[in-house]
């Protein structure tokens, strides 16, 4: 569990961080989620005691990080990959993490042959490759076994099959009752792996809800439709809660065929649409459910950020019924 | 991989002497510790084999302290054990472990005690082996002339001692300065100008004041400490030790504040 209450850090007249509020519970995975520059990063390191709040307070398992007595033990992060000395060996470089707060020897191994660093454990970490650079770095985050994990942009640099092998980790620490807490400044990784998002932008909350929340405060799912007879199907879609927008008139097909309308409709689905068109023997061309994409919806969100809107995220108000 | 339990934090959990521990390994697992530590031996060793090999009776060294001459290396070995202080400290900012040592142990001071403590007993320990060792080899050399010397003459084993020591603590003055500055550059340059050459500039100012005030800086007091017979111009062994201890425990103490204080 890990809670953020007014977290704030300014360097100078700069606000870097703006009264963060937010609780991360164990058993699922939260996505830190913000465009780079966010403030992702920095709300990590306060999180870690290495950064100082200017204002505010956070706590990780009930207290404040740097008075756990085996804070390894409660919390393993992996921050920037580059935490290593590159002289160092893999081993080593756990190693002396590992003997601070008396972990054996054994569970060093065991989070190397974890990390799949095993035949590199003992070569210096200068000849890393990024991958295996975030492999050490994640090592180093499981080392204490810990209530609570905390990464920063883990899947940075790794190939396909180190992404999924991130991915697979996450969700099983969650599904121990871990509390996993994962940065990105990607929303299509989040997708994958996250179940809560918490989203930043210029410092501020602009989010604190599930994916499938994101995507309904988007816009939600909409269909989409070409007829060539838009406002017979309009008059058959009355219901108050159906919103039907305009595309474009695609160009009409050599021949007799007549000029068709592209609509997106939100409120019902394709099957309903389908057996309305049917009932009224109206032409359709195409009927295909939409998602919004949420890459879509996390740059409305952060868009909303950079122009300096309202800080919370709004509802998009729905363009109902324009002319076709 | 078993959930986390509270046994674990209970027999898992930092203690001073696990972060010693911890420490120590850090410092045998560099190769750039085992090339300072060598070099400053290698440094101190040769030297002092030199100059008793080329050592004549009456020459110009005669007045020469024998301690003072038979670990004339420990001039290098210094710029080496300076080095090695400045990496244990500047070095992990300069790499990102910093943020690796302080997440292990949030509580940082331990970190930099422990770092301080292993360098002192490390370096003590290889100087102070060294210089005996040298001071006898040179001694193979030096039997049958007016710089023959035994460890039971008086001042000698106190000198062996006190140049160990000085080295040791000018190396603990660099390593708070590469903690304090956090940059590896930026504390050598500060050691070399402001140790080793502000005291040789401010020595040529022409006031009895400053002569007398130049006596109890780091490299001067550290001569005092090498040597069995007094140096004319500098102070007795017993003040020389406080004012380098006490050089070296501001340093630290400044170092400790600016840890505790400043983010990482």
């Amino acid at each position: 569990m890990i809670t953020a209450h007014g977290l704030t850090k300014r360097y100078g007249d700069r606000t870097v961080v703006r009264d963060l509020d937010f609780t991360v519970r164990p058993g699922t995975v939260t996505g830190f989620l913000g465009p780079n520059g966010a403030g992702k990063s920095t709300t990590m390191r306060m999180l870690l005691g290495l950064d100082a709040p200017t204002q505010g307070r956070s706590t990780v398992n009930g207290r404040s990080y740097a008075t756990h007595p085996a804070p390894l033990t409660q919390v393993g992060a992996l921050l920037e990959a580059r935490s290593v000395h590159p002289g160092r060996s893999a081993f080593n470089h756990l190693m002396a993490l590992a003997l601070t707060h008396g972990i054996p020897r054994r569970r060093v191994e065991e989070v190397i042959d974890l990390a799949g660093l095993t035949d590199a454990a003992h070569r210096r970490v200068k000849g890393f490759s990024l991958g295996m650079g975030q492999r050490l770095g994640i090592a180093a985050a499981l080392l204490g076994d810990p209530a609570t994990v905390i990464l920063d942009e883990p899947v940075n640099g790794l190939d396909p099959e180190g992404v999924l092998w991130v991915r697979t980790l996450l969700t099983s620490l969650a599904a121990e009752g871990r509390t996993v807490l994962v940065s990105s400044h990607l929303m299509s990784e989040m997708a994958l792996t996250a179940d809560h998002l918490i989203v930043i932008g210029r410092g501020r909350l602009l989010a604190d809800t599930t994916v499938a929340e994101l995507i309904r405060s988007a816009g939600g799912a909409s269909v989409r439709v070409v007829t060539p007879q838009p406002d017979d199907l309009r008059a058959h879609l009355t219901t108050p809660n159906v919103t039907i927008t305009a595309a474009r008139t695609t160009s009409p097909a050599p021949g007799p065929t007549p000029e068709a309308h592209e609509l997106r409709i939100r409120g019902v689905d394709a099957v309903h649409i389908g057996h309305v068109a049917a009932a009224h023997g109206i032409t359709l061309h195409e009927l295909t459910p939409q998602t919004v994409s949420l890459e879509q919806a996390f740059m409305d969100l952060t868009q909303k950020a950079v122009d300096h809107r309202p800080q919370r995220p709004r509802r998009p108000t729905p363009t109902t019924g324009a002319a076709a | 991989m078993t959930t986390a339990h509270p046994t674990a934090s209970a027999r898992h959990r930092i203690t001073p002497p696990r972060v010693l521990h911890a420490e120590w390994h850090k410092l045998r697992s560099l190769r750039s510790t085992w090339i300072t530590i060598t070099s400053a031996v290698v440094m101190v060793l040769g030297v002092g084999l030199a100059m008793g090999a080329t050592y004549t009776s009456g020459g110009g060294d005669s007045d020469v302290d024998t301690v003072v001459l038979s670990l004339y290396g420990s001039m290098l070995a210094q710029i080496f054990l300076v080095v090695l202080g400045i990496l244990m400290t500047a070095g992990e900012y300069a790499t990102g472990m910093i943020r690796s040592s302080l997440t292990a142990v949030p509580t940082r001071l331990p970190v930099l005690w422990a770092k301080a403590t292993v360098f002192a007993a490390t370096a003590f320990t290889v100087m102070l082996t060294t210089s005996v060792v040298t001071f006898a080899a040179a001694q193979a050399f030096l039997h049958d002339t007016d710089q023959a010397a035994s460890f039971t003459d008086p001042g000698v084993l106190r000198a062996l001692v006190g140049n160990a020591g000085a080295l040791t603590l000018l190396g603990l003055l660099a390593l708070g300065l590469g903690a304090l500055l956090r940059s590896v550059p930026g504390a050598i340059g500060a050691f070399i100008g402001g140790v080793m050459i502000l005291p040789e500039i401010l020595g040529m100012l022409p006031y009895d004041v400053v002569e007398r005030a130049i006596m109890y800086f780091p490299t001067q007091a550290a001569g005092a400490l090498g040597s069995a017979t007094p140096i004319p111009g500098t102070i007795s062994p017993g003040p020389a030790l406080l004012a380098l201890s006490l050089w070296a425990g501001v340093t630290l103490a400044a170092a400790a504040l600016t840890l505790k204080r400043r983010d990482v």
